[in-house]
């Protein structure tokens, strides 16, 4: 097995080989020796994929050639010559064509040349006979047992009589690579890691203290246990679901108005993690809440789901805007639950995977009953359910049917008088209520005549009646969700993806590559007038021997706990997308994940009680060397908080933050610069009190166009698009949001306030101050330099005590060790 | 105040590695991560250094071919100015005021088969060497023809606004994708580090519709996205120390923090990222200096204020950004983009109701200050290598778009452009609109034509500029072959 392939790097490094395992690997693999053997999976089909399938692929296959399978790329081209000659690199056209200084020979046509390196993987594997492997994303789940370490290797990486099956996993590569895991890492790393992972928020002192003294064996396993049971446990799993379903609570666009009842699908994700809900339900009732065996409001509320996307309620083209809301959901299923991007073939079948375009509209003919989010106008309709009793509903609705028939009457009147107007009142009756009531009520009266006006008069009374009627009714709850079906019509493959183009008409069915039978479809749950399609989808998607479902879960939860997945594309389970470090230890995972139930705090502890996540994170110049990048886990990677977790630490630390749990959203302060950018500056931001704005991140007002700065800095997802995982930026707007913002210093001031920082002589403070945002006591340097520096700005900056002792404070905030995890 | 020797050498002291902080985000993610420093690392506190770089997501990156522009001034006339008032001469149409004639038209009023002539509302006489024709709306600017090249042809997927400036800004009809200033800086990076690579400078009645959405950097880390800049006080959000500190406070501060940082890192060796974040704090504290410095105008002199308009009522505004536009540009920024109108309604271009007002007020305050962008440019030599663009998200119709009054509702089937500087032709007028504007008739031009030409001037390959996400190599042109406007490259 090739371990470590440095690939686009001009020297490169062949290192370490099977063989080589139980004779002093270390010293072996540290030295570069020839390539022995290339995996095709890992090394050969990703480059086939990146750099040739765009021509030569599922899709297209310019001058005859292929390299889908093997049976096509040995074949004959139309040129008559052999790309690939198993064993005979030279008489290989493909090998001849990419390392040909002819510019009008090489291959591939556009971009970079093939590396050194790259050309090196493919003439090994042609000479070792060019086997090829089915993509192994799309084959059955296999069932591998943890690998039984040789005695030299299992001594070599740790002591202990027990592998922990993942080490057992892991350790094998890295003994092939002789490369040796960390020690574990200290009991207070270990703790601010695991409070940091599965609740988002910082260990205080004394907890850390409980721990480490803590010398029970089971002390961790329980740590664990406790953590999981914390409702900030959904808070902190809820908001990674959050990012993957492109959560938010506006529509984008011109008026980016707000979606009602959003949170409530929030909440529902953050309830479903607390109360550790089987994954396959969990995906069950996001795709078909509304067509289960047993309905409830939260399943209905799961269909939030369909309504998360952007919607323009002002398309240009009603059509293609209809087809980009359905490919938002279609894109966004695929890469979510399956890891397929099924959206690359709107428009022709995939140019890498085996994904034709009418699979594309099969799955899209799934969706053929969800109606667009709303009209403009009318933008609740379609979204909003009324979860109240049957008897309120019928009262509510008596009176609605009411209200629209005189709204419908009055609307005419005034539109006879608004057609007689001057133009600019014409414009101005046409946007804000605001404007149109204005003219309305100074100029409506002269354009109409006695009856309508007598009319008219007649109308606004009855509408005060039926207002006042609605408004001794109780409250009635709604949730967003799928409130209203699309009457089915016929689905078809549309040519090159244009809506207005249709071909061949498709029915609902399950993408080829998966090789099963299409759905039987019967009309379920017709009472709500539901098509039915999309519970056999559910269905599909959760069955046990789903060979990308779980696969594609479990890969999430081991990126959230160790920084990436084992499939780094954790969207893309494809052949563009990375494979697999740890191939048979992600199937491992699916198999004891599906056995288990689908539970997720099992999955949590099992990946927590491995070595590999209780790893120091400390460097070793052979890792370094070796695998710099950590393919193999010989380290645990350290890591910067993510945007919620500064804010929310921030506030946690002095001892201002709202742990009250769900409820609709909160607006955090913003100043008028960051609200200057928009048309209506303050339009659609609310005003929530200090107590609220004291929550967490998670209950921040998620607007598409006005995205809470600190977070974003901090590298918050766009909204618009599944975020599979964050970016990790660091950046200087960060550092200017925590020297120099409102928030930051209001903070600052509250943490010095909470430590009666004024009245603490220096020393004190310091100690106080680190204990209380870092967790640990003050070395003496950094009491020296708390001290030195409250002096210095206090007799050479002339800086109020009050404000010296808050911007030591604020410093404190700054520091890497309070933003980064070991 | 200096930070011990020892523990500036643990980050400093070693050579630059390639290191890929890895997301797990696939190809295009991997090197989103650290940010580096420029030469000179810690010069401010800790003397002269040894300067580690690392690798920054907007380190200057090599163009695909050599550029004819080194930065780009986008003049966005919101809300869609009328081609035919303006630049699109129309001698046709005069005598056929309320004329009702049959012309399809789209645009937020619906799709209609005819409607009531609006004759143009203003002179047009002939300007410059080239002879182009030019409405009285403009008479500083017309006399720069010579040095523009006039697209009479361009068409959007859109006649409203909030798709169709999404769709000027980032390609696409839909929200969630780049803007053009944030694919600069993907592409090219920014050869000053002290300031955004990408800045937009908005009207003083308010940001455009869908506000932030027109600047987002989409799919692609924020720090590619437009970074807002004010004329007035701190130019940046959260760029200025609160004013009760003096100064100095915030160095000692700083100083501080990286004391803590060095100590913190001495464990940690072969952390880039910790390096990486003791950088940033430093290019931070070099913008606060760096930033004021570019928008202080008492630099220039009264002549160039004066040839802004600045000082006079009607054209202060416009002319300090477009004043400011130049002087960000000098100091490497890529991609600037200013506003003219904001909010709603006649506060923009956006005239539906009384056209002339409308136009005579956002062409009276925009004139004289574009005129003087140019030839400030121009006898400094920033021409060459400037790229100036002038238009809206749309033109506007022919007809009226109410019974009464001259109001002109959106034109996405044919409206008019500009370019001048960076490489492009002067003196030229490209394709045409039919005898009333109302559709363009010879070589109609899309949008990602428009911005094909913008990429190619600045040494960027448009078909050929791509950043994997969502399973495709995303482009700002699209998925289809996409060709500059050749025929207006010099």
């Amino acid at each position: 097995m090739l371990l470590a392939v440095l690939l686009g790097s001009q020297a490169v490094a062949w290192v370490g080989a099977a063989e080589s395992v139980l004779d002093s690997a270390a010293e072996k693999a540290s030295e570069p020796t020839a390539m022995t053997k290339v995996d095709f999976a890992k090394d050969v089909q990703p480059l086939l994929a990146k750099r040739c399938y765009a021509c030569h692929g599922p899709d297209v296959s310019e001058s005859g050639l292929s390299f889908v399978d093997r049976e096509s790329a040995l074949a004959e081209a139309d040129s008559g010559e052999h790309a690939i000659v198993p064993g005979d690199v030279d008489a290989s056209l493909l090998i001849a064509r990419i390392t040909s200084d002819d510019e009008y020979e090489v291959m591939p046509p556009e971009g970079d040349r093939m590396t050194a390196g790259e050309v090196a993987i493919l003439r090994q594997w042609i000479a070792d006979g060019a086997t090829w492997q089915k993509h192994w994303a799309f084959e059955p789940l296999t069932n591998p047992q943890p690998p039984q370490l040789v005695e030299a290797a299992k001594v070599a990486a740790d002591q202990a009589a027990d592998v922990h099956p993942i080490d057992a996993f892991i350790r094998l590569d890295l003994a092939e690579s002789g490369l040796n895991p960390n020690p574990p890492a200290d009991r207070r790393s270990l703790i601010r890691r695991a409070y940091y992972d599965l609740v988002g928020l910082p260990p205080s002192q004394r907890e850390i203290d409980e721990f480490v003294n803590d010398s029970s064996s089971d002390a961790y396993v329980r740590l664990i246990d406790r953590l999981l049971e914390m409702p900030q446990y959904g808070e902190r799993w809820g908001r990674h679901w959050l990012d993957l379903v492109r959560y938010a609570e506006t529509n984008s666009f011109e008026r980016d108005n707000p979606k009602p009842n959003a949170w409530k699908y929030r909440d529902y994700v953050i309830k479903s993690f607390n109360e550790d809900k089987p994954y396959d339900e969990f995906v069950r009732e996001q795709i078909a809440g509304d067509e289960l065996d047993v309905v409830t409001p939260e399943t209905l509320t799961a269909t939030g789901y369909y309504r998360l996307g952007i919607w323009d309620d002002e398309p240009a083209d009603p059509l293609q805007a209809r087809y980009d809301e359905l490919d938002d959901i279609v894109a966004t299923t695929g890469q979510v639950f399956l890891g397929l991007t099924i959206n690359c073939a709107r428009c022709h079948d995939h140019k890498i995977d085996p994904i034709p375009q009418t699979d594309y509209y099969s799955m899209l003919a799934f969706m053929a009953d969800v109606t667009t989010y709303g009209r403009r106008g009318d933008e609740t309709s379609n979204n909003q359910i009324d979860v109240s009793s049957p008897e309120l509903i019928d009262q509510y609705e008596r009176l609605d049917k009411e209200r629209r028939e005189v709204e419908a009457e009055k609307q005419a009147i005034e539109q006879a008088g608004i057609v007689k107007m001057s133009a600019e009142d014409q414009r101005a009756t046409e946007d804000r209520k605001r404007d149109r009531d204005r003219v309305l009520r100074k100029n409506l009266k002269q354009h109409l005549d006695e009856t309508q006006w007598a009319r008219y008069e007649v109308l606004r009374d009855e509408l005060e009646r039926i207002d006042g009627e609605q408004k001794s009714l109780p409250p009635r709850e709604s949730v967003l969700g799928l409130a209203s079906y699309q009457s089915l019509e016929p689905t078809y493959v549309m040519f090159r993806g244009n809506p207005h183009s249709p071909t061949d008409e498709v029915q609902p069915d399950y993408p080829e590559l998966f090789n099963v039978d299409p759905p039987q479809l019967q009309v379920v749950s017709s009472s709500r007038g539901s098509a039915g399609r999309r519970r056999a989808l559910a269905d599909w998607m959760t069955q046990d021997e789903h060979r990308l479902t779980s696969r594609v879960m479990v890969n999430r939860v081991w990126q959230y706990h160790f920084g990436r997945g084992i499939v780094r594309s954790s969207n893309n389970f494809g052949q563009l997308g990375t494979p697999p470090t740890h191939p048979e230890l992600l199937d491992w995972l699916a198999n004891r994940f599906v056995q288990g139930g689908w539970k997720l705090k099992d999955l949590h502890r099992l990946l927590m009680t491995s070595q590999a996540y209780q790893m120091s994170s400390s460097n070793t110049p052979e890792g370094l060397a070796k695998d710099p990048n950590n393919d193999l886990y010989w380290r645990f990677d350290p890591r910067r908080l993510s945007a919620e977790e500064v804010r929310d630490a921030v506030l946690a630390v002095n001892g201002s933050l709202n742990r009250a749990v769900y409820g609709p959203s909160f607006y955090p302060k913003l100043s008028a610069e960051v609200l200057a950018g928009q048309s209506r500056p303050g339009a659609g931001w609310g005003d929530s009190s200090e107590e609220e704005c004291n929550r967490r991140s998670v209950y921040i007002h998620v607007k598409r166009s006005l995205v809470t700065p600190l977070l974003e800095a901090f590298d918050f997802p766009e909204p618009d698009r599944s975020c599979e995982a964050r970016f990790m930026t660091l950046q200087p707007g960060q550092a200017l949001s925590m020297l120099n913002s409102d928030f930051i210093h209001e903070q600052a001031s509250k943490l010095a306030e909470s430590l009666d920082a004024v009245n603490l002589a220096n020393d004190e403070l310091a100690r106080q101050a680190i204990g209380r945002v870092l967790a640990r006591e003050a070395t003496d340097d950094e009491v020296a330099s708390a001290d030195a520096l409250i002096v210095d700005l206090q007799t050479n900056f002339h800086v109020q005590r009050k404000r010296a002792v808050e911007l030591y404070c604020l410093t404190i905030m700054n520091w890497n060790e309070f933003l980064f995890l070991d | 105040m200096t930070l011990r020797r020892n523990s500036r050498n643990s980050f400093c002291g070693r050579t630059r590695r390639e290191f890929l902080w890895q997301s797990g985000a696939g190809f295009g993610a991997a090197a989103m991560a650290s940010m580096l420093t420029q030469d000179g690392f810690f010069a401010g506190s800790a003397g002269a250094s040894d300067a580690a770089r690392y690798a920054s997501p907007l380190a200057a990156k090599p163009p695909h071919f050599a550029p004819k522009a080194k930065s780009v001034i986008f003049l966005f006339m919101y809300g869609g100015p009328s081609h035919i008032d303006t630049f699109d001469y129309k001698p046709s149409m005069v005598g056929m005021d309320g004329k009702t004639v049959e012309v399809k038209t789209f645009g937020r009023g619906g799709h209609r088969n005819q409607g009531r002539i609006v004759e143009p509302r203003w002179k047009f006489a002939q300007h410059g060497e080239c002879g182009k024709w030019v409405s009285t709306l403009f008479p500083n600017l017309a006399n720069h023809v010579d040095d523009i090249a006039f697209l009479h042809s361009m068409t959007a997927d859109s006649p409203i606004h909030g798709s169709a400036m999404l769709m000027m800004n980032s390609g696409k009809i839909l929200s969630g994708n780049p803007a053009l200033g944030s694919w600069l800086n993907y592409g090219l990076g920014t050869v000053n580090e002290n300031l955004p690579g990408f800045v937009v400078m908005l009207d003083p009645t308010g940001g455009p519709i869908s506000g932030a959405k027109n600047w987002s950097s989409g799919f692609m880390p924020a720090t590619y996205q437009g970074t807002v800049f004010r004329g007035t006080g701190a130019p940046i959000l959260d760029l200025a120390p609160p004013k009760d500190l003096a100064d100095g406070v915030q160095r000692r501060l700083i100083d501080s923090i990286q004391e803590a940082n060095s100590r913190h890192m001495v464990d940690r060796s072969g952390h880039d990222d910790l390096a990486s974040r003791i950088a940033s704090y430093e290019l931070a504290y070099n913008m606060q200096s760096t930033a004021p410095e570019a928008v202080d105008l008492t630099q220039e002199d009264q002549e160039t204020l004066d040839l802004y308009g600045i000082n006079q009522p009607r054209t202060d505004d416009f002319g300090r950004r477009c004043l400011l536009a130049r002087r960000l540009v000098e100091r490497g920024v890529r991609f600037v983009q200013l506003y003219s109108g904001g909010s709603h309604n006649d506060d923009n271009w956006d005239a539906h109701g009384d056209l002339e007002k409308n136009h005579n007020f956002h062409a009276g305050n925009t004139d004289k200050p574009i005129a003087a962008l140019l030839a400030d440019l121009k006898r400094s030599g920033m021409l060459d290598e400037t790229l100036v663009v002038w238009g809206g998200e749309f033109g506007r119709q022919p007809t009226a778009e109410y019974a009464e009054g001259s109001g002109r509702d959106h034109n996405a089937y044919g409206f008019t452009m500009w370019m001048a500087g960076g490489g492009i032709k002067g003196g030229v007028s490209f394709g045409t609109t039919d005898e009333l504007g109302a559709s363009a008739v010879d070589h109609p031009l899309k949008v990602s034509n428009l911005h094909a030409t913008i990429l190619h001037q600045m040494g960027l390959d448009p078909n050929h500029l791509a950043y994997f996400f969502g399973g495709l190599d995303q482009k700002l042109v699209g998925v289809e072959h996409v060709e500059p406007i050749h025929q207006i490259i010099a």
